[in-house]
């Protein structure tokens, strides 16, 4: 196998990783209490939502991978950001009619239950925060910060999906199941990779938040830094496994 | 004409997207699925009996992707076996049938898991004198099975058009390049997830604590503490259902409608606008490029649209609803 073919998927893994656990710090999940309007942010699970979120961007990343004849630095930037843009859009129309369900359907104002002035609105918080609850629905401050976070979380995704797509399980690898299947087994098996990498590393960091996160502006988001390096670790150790694959299903020779 | 058929395959798509997750949340609804079950899994252990039905198999997300990748799965492979028995150009056919027979197999799945959740979680109650109604337990199984059929179904459809969508519109290069299992795993973890997200508010803030004051929060102390009567009669989910498919169901399905929309939209457009779909459609590097670029831009500006959609909304709630009062 190409050493700097190695090395490209090794370092985009672990990069792609970094970028999911950095999106799962800035969504903001309040699980099931926020199903009750008792916790702010979205009412489900952290993980969840943001492989929701990045398999939505995975699909239009893989629809873009095929506008491209050959791999490039340009084409690698573009199918990351549509991939970054798919995920943006899903999380983004989520909060906003989760929001839409708080205001007409409970008569909730949505606000932030960790701080007492929105930060980016400058608008108080605390006056309209219903008592014994931890804030409700998505505000200002969170819906910026998911928005941020769906971003760099759907870019981490469709990242490794192309480098796995081009580099570890390029079509040629299948060759023998003929040129169609060829590139469906290819596709497939980059997007499973990608999307696995890509839980595993979510489910980490949501460990690391230990059930709900306001978004950047939560005292939790301050623990960043230790998910950080055990996401790096998981990715290298992710990284490696996939190297080993490929180099395993090209008969140990060269791609 | 091509591109009418494929703008038609599209809104087609976005419809069935809608229909799906509205199904989905009413599935949740009906079977008590996701984040709200915490309530009825508390309800017991604080003194409140209740005929609920008790169905928490996992994360909505999961369970959704279990059925949907299993019925595309099922389909995927008798496709394969029914598309050579029909004349070129009318492979089509072979999925009337083999469609709705890999949703039965999801939703066989389905059946068994609800069955499961249920008699083990009322069972695991005991001890809180939780009994086992078994009216309930038969009553709420066809309306679980019949919503999630048709959820499970919308998204086989989904990944079948999304799958064949080239050939379907006559340009073949746009056939998604991910199988139909793939294709039915994403969609169902998406449509879990909104459903959860979104659905999920109108049944565990509003119906569930129906009996506590409208317009806040629920508080902690009031957790456990389930509205357990109906308009008339004892509460059971069919009543819950029948309130939330008025607004919480509909709002779930279009989220996830507008997804499905905006997406192609953004794709299609991008293609359009950057040349792609005129060069003869042979792979090209350069109109690729110029496509993935404006798709990008189309998306980025929907995005701060919503960012602004969302300033208007919460700016119109504190100036209506005004700071909290009461005790």
């Amino acid at each position: 196998m190409d050493p700097i073919a190695a090395l490209l998927i090794l370092v985009c893994v672990i990069v792609g990783g970094l970028l999911a656990s950095l999106g799962v710090h800035m969504i903001p999940v309040g699980g099931a209490p926020a199903a009750m309007g008792t916790a702010t942010g979205i009412a489900t699970g952290t993980v969840q939502l943001m492989f929701g979120a990045a398999l939505t961007g995975l699909f239009t990343a893989s629809t873009v991978a095929t506008f491209f004849e050959t791999p490039s630095p340009l084409a690698l930037v573009l199918v990351a950001l549509s991939g970054a843009v798919g995920a943006m859009l899903m999380l983004s129309f989520t909060m906003l009619f989760a929001n839409m369900l708080y205001v007409f359907g409970a008569g909730v104002v949505p606000v932030s239950g960790r701080v007492e002035v929105d930060p980016i609105t400058k608008e108080p918080q605390t006056p309209y925060k219903t008592p014994q609850t931890d804030g409700h629905g998505v505000p200002n401050v969170s819906y910026i910060s998911g928005w941020i976070g769906a971003f760099l979380g759907g870019f981490g995704g469709a990242l490794m999906y192309f480098v796995l797509k081009n580099y570890a399980f390029p079509a040629s690898l299948f060759a023998e199941l003929g040129a169609a299947d060829a590139e469906m087994v290819s596709a497939a098996a980059a997007g499973i990779a990608a999307a696995g990498i890509f839980v595993a590393n979510a489910i980490l960091s949501a460990y690391n938040i230990g059930g709900t996160i306001e978004g950047f502006h939560d005292p939790k988001f301050k623990r960043l830094p230790k998910a950080l390096i055990s996401c790096a670790v998981v990715s290298a150790l992710c990284g490696l496994c996939i190297i080993i694959a490929t180099w395993g299903l090209s008969g140990g020779g060269g791609v | 004409m091509p591109l009418e058929v494929l703008f038609g395959l599209l809104l087609l798509i976005a419809f069935l997207a809608f229909v799906a997750c509205f199904f989905e949340d009413a599935e949740s609804d009906t079977g008590s699925q996701s984040n709200p079950n915490s309530q009825v899994q508390l309800a017991a252990q604080v003194g409140y009996v209740h005929r609920f039905f008790n169905k928490a198999i996992s994360g909505e997300p999961l369970s959704n992707c279990m059925y949907s990748t299993t019925a595309c799965t099922v389909a995927w492979v008798l496709l394969r076996q029914f598309e050579p028995m029909f004349p070129a150009g009318e492979q089509w056919k072979a999925a009337i049938l083999a469609i709705p027979l890999g949703v039965l197999a999801g939703e066989i799945l389905h059946l068994i898991f609800a069955t499961t959740a249920h008699l083990g979680r009322t069972a695991g109650q005991s001890r809180f004198q939780q009994p086992l109604y078994l009216d309930v337990f038969y009553g709420h199984l066809i309306p679980i099975i019949t919503h999630g059929f048709m959820t499970t179904f919308c998204i086989t459809c989904i990944a079948y058009l999304q799958a064949n969508l080239g050939t379907l519109s006559g340009i073949p290069e746009l056939n998604h390049p991910f199988p139909l299992p793939l294709l039915g795993f994403i969609w169902g973890i998406t449509v879990g997830s909104i459903g959860s997200s979104t659905g999920d508010i109108h049944y565990g803030t509003e119906r569930e604590f129906q009996d506590r004051p409208f317009g806040e929060g629920k508080r902690v102390v009031y957790h456990g503490m389930i509205t357990r009567y109906a308009d008339c009669g004892i509460r059971t989910q069919k009543d819950i259902v029948g309130f939330c498919i008025k607004y919480g169901c509909p709002l779930t399905g279009m989220t996830f409608g507008m997804i499905i929309l905006f997406e192609n939209w953004r794709t299609v457009l991008g293609m359009l606008g950057g040349g792609y779909l005129t060069t003869n459609l042979t792979v090209n590097s350069a109109a690729g490029a110029a496509a993935a670029a404006i798709g990008i831009a189309i998306g980025l500006i929907i995005g701060i649209a919503l960012i602004f959609g969302n300033l208007y909304l919460v700016r119109w709630a504190r100036k209506r609803y005004g700071p909290f009062v009461g005790e």
